[in-house]
């Protein structure tokens, strides 16, 4: 493989790069003080990205994407992560579902929408007694006559305070095997009977909510798959949501090893073998992950779907992300701890702990590549 | 030419292997065809992988970094001949603590790697600021008992009278090399581990206890997934190294090297004692491969320079020199 761009993605960075220059918020993290304003920053960001044609890049063309390789969405993804803009990622890998497994009908209703950004989604996988464990969820959606009924909680459903719709896992089916009895619907937020109440996070951010669903009447057609096929289309959410496309991400943390590189500078520890040792041993890991990511890259470029292995990027997303984010807790010492500090290093060494938990546990993803790479039989 | 017990090195004809190596066209591989290696760095590392995964005793590594050298300070084309046709052979001549090219003026302590079979071995000589290629007769040297049975290495016993080859050499062209030779210690550690954790994965599927094979044990099953992580992201770099070799300039071509052994070189130590671990008391024992692996990964990295060594010119590589 050759790890350089061609002339056209090059060309295509720089056209990205020009126009998030242009376009992208400023200013954003200051100036959203609510939910509502975070909300309708979202939405609007999304819709100029949709205009700007940078929308759905490697989406069928049919459904208003445009048919490029998944190395363009990397491009796209590197320069938003590189810009820090807001991240609307959602649509991306839960349209996956709806392209798979979706009737015509289904994909001609939703996926242009959610390619503009009028529909803003989010992912109604676990539950309080279905995490790692997510086949034994309960929420059940009883058949009556051309709608289903749906009673039950979801929890850590992240992004339901500004979404429209919802991907959401339900049973339909409580006497056949775990697996084997779950649906995909895809719910409007808005319908009588569901409430949405945010859970604050380690940080104190408002960053994932739970739902709860008292009688909600949710048409038949707007199951995705056949009733029982939900197992299988959270799985292939799941290995897009586990893959390369956070390959932003890497942006992210190169830009903040380069101000935490600053930081040494300015408080005079840039000196010290110790911190030019740690810092060096951020950038190793990160070049781990995008290395890594790259050939993953290729590979899907190449036309291998995702799929376990992805679980290697995870981790090594995961390694990476906690190294930088312990490093700039170091550098950034006792302020951090006495709120004299204005970069909020502590909220983002606590945020870096969920990269650990959310898409699976670090211990499942193990679980994966041992029982699905490896071959290892099941305990 | 594999090994898998220490016994198996004293049976291998270490002169056949080294004339299959000339033969397969191997030792070859980086001569210059009208300037351009006959093979890519990422050619170059497959077939060293290939050979850290058997432990193979064959000094493949030594003999292309020598090759290199020699290449790099314009030899005459007829010298290279010889040693890419297996006819003659050099070591590398390494600094006290394995870091680097052995200065030709303080040989205590300086150890020659890759010395199965050579009579000279290659280290610098400062002329003011110029550095030059010299070759040292390998006479009467003597062989050490190193860590890692499966490559020779040997030491001078009498101060050596060296002869400088080609013209001097710039530090464009030693970084050059320096590259090359991390990527290709990196291959090799990644080779080692990547058969290491093949072998200890089957074994985890047969070995039993209560009743079930070991590799159903959860903590058997994060320990090797753990190894495939660190293994994969060690071939990642490494092959990002053996690309860049060929295709960027000589700083970044050091800095994706340094980046390599540094993660490769933190990475090994953990993987060869969880190779030992997942084996138990069978993986502690003398005939058991799991301890040659471990030998030559941690052999492989110290070899110009461990993890500490690089991520401190990493540093200076990024933040400018303390
Ligand atoms: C910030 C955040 C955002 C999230 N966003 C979403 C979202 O948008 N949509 C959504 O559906 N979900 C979301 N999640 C939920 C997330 O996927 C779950 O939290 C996760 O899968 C773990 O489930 P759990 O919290 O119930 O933990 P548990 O499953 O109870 O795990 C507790 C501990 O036990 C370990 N454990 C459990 N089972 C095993 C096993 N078999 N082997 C070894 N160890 C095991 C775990 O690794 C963990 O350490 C989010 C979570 C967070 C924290």
């Amino acid at each position: 493989m050759d790890y350089r761009e061609n002339t056209d993605e090059l060309a295509f960075r720089q056209r990205v790069r020009a126009w998030v220059t242009d376009n992208a918020p400023r200013n954003w993290r200051a100036e959203t003080k609510t939910e509502e304003q975070m909300g309708a920053l979202l939405r609007a960001w999304h819709r100029k990205l949709f205009e700007g044609g940078l929308v759905g890049l490697s989406w069928p063309t049919e459904f208003g994407g445009q048919g490029l390789t998944p190395t363009y969405e990397a491009i796209l993804n590197d320069e938003l992560g590189a810009a820090d803009t807001p991240r609307v990622s959602f649509h991306a890998y839960l349209g996956r579902a709806i392209f798979t497994y979706g009737t015509q009908a289904q994909k001609q209703h939703f996926l242009p929408a959610m390619l503009r950004g009028d529909m803003q989604w989010c992912q109604g996988f676990s539950e309080p007694g279905a995490g790692s464990d997510l086949a034994g969820l309960r929420t059940y959606a009883e058949l009556r006559g051309d709608k289903y009924v749906v009673n039950g909680q979801k929890m850590w459903t992240s992004g339901a305070q500004h979404a429209d719709w919802c991907v959401m896992l339900v049973r339909t089916n409580r006497d056949v095997p775990k697996h084997k009895g779950i649906s995909c619907l895809l719910t409007p937020t808005n319908v009588p009977g569901i409430t949405i109440r945010p859970i604050k996070i380690s940080d104190g951010s408002p960053e994932t909510c739970e739902m709860f669903f008292d009688d909600v009447e949710i048409p038949v057609e707007n199951r995705i798959g056949d009733e029982g096929a939900g197992w299988r289309i959270a799985m292939t959410v799941l290995s897009y949501e586990r893959g390369p496309a956070d390959i932003g991400f890497i942006a992210t943390l190169k830009s903040t090893l380069r101000r935490l590189e600053g930081l040494a500078e300015e408080t005079g520890r840039a000196n010290d073998p110790e911190i030019r040792k740690a810092i060096a041993r951020a950038y190793v890991v990160g070049e781990a992950l995008r290395l890594n990511v790259m050939e993953q890259l290729s590979q899907r470029v190449a036309g291998k779907p995702p799929g376990p292995d992805g679980s290697v990027a995870r981790l090594l997303l995961t390694q990476a992300e906690q190294t930088v984010r312990r490093l700039e807790l170091e550098l950034t010492g006792a302020d951090a701890l006495t709120g004299r500090d204005e970069s909020d290093a502590f909220g983002a060494y606590l945020r870096s702990r969920t990269i650990s938990i959310f898409g699976g546990t670090s211990e499942i993803q193990k679980n994966i590549l041992a029982n699905q790479v490896l071959g290892l039989p099941k305990a | 030419m594999r090994v898998n017990t220490p016994a198996d090195i004293a049976s291998i004809d270490l002169d056949k292997a080294w004339r299959t190596l000339a033969e397969a066209g191997l030792l070859a591989m980086r001569a210059r065809d009208g300037g351009a290696p006959m093979s890519s760095g990422v050619d170059v590392m497959f077939a060293v992988e290939e050979l850290g995964a058997a432990l193979a005793p064959a000094p493949l590594v030594g003999a292309l970094l020598a090759t290199e050298l020699f290449t790099l300070a314009d030899a005459p084309a007829a010298l290279i001949d010889t040693l890419t046709n297996g006819e003659a052979r050099y070591a590398i001549a390494l600094s006290r603590q394995l870091d680097g090219l052995a200065d030709a003026s303080a040989l205590a302590g300086v150890v020659c790697f890759g010395a199965e079979g050579a009579n000279a071995a290659l280290a610098l000589k400062r002329d003011g600021e110029a550095r030059y290629l010299v070759v040292l007769p390998l006479a009467n040297a003597r062989v050490l008992d190193g860590a890692d049975p499966t490559r020779r290495l040997s030491a001078f016993t009498e101060a050596p009278v060296g002869e400088v080859v080609g013209t001097a050499l710039s530090q464009d062209a030693l970084d050059r090399w320096t590259a090359l030779a991390l990527a290709l210690v990196c291959a090799d550690m990644v080779g080692a581990m990547r058969q290491g954790l093949k072998e200890a994965v089957e074994y985890a599927k047969t070995r039993i206890q209560y009743d079930v094979p070991i590799g159903s044990f959860q903590a058997v099953q994060h320990m090797l997934a753990e190894m495939l992580v660190q293994t994969e992201a060690a071939a990642s770099v490494t092959r990002y190294a053996a690309w860049s070799v060929d295709a960027l300039g000589v700083a970044e071509s050091l800095l994706a090297a340094r980046t390599a052994k540094a993660y490769c070189g933190a990475a090994t130590q953990v993987l060869s004692e969880t190779l030992m671990q997942s084996y138990g008391g069978i993986g502690q024992t003398w005939e058991h491969v799991a301890h040659l692996r471990a030998r030559r990964a941690l052999f492989d990295r110290a070899l110009f320079g461990d993890e500490s060594h690089q991520l401190l010119r990493i540093a200076d590589a990024r933040m400018g020199r303390a």
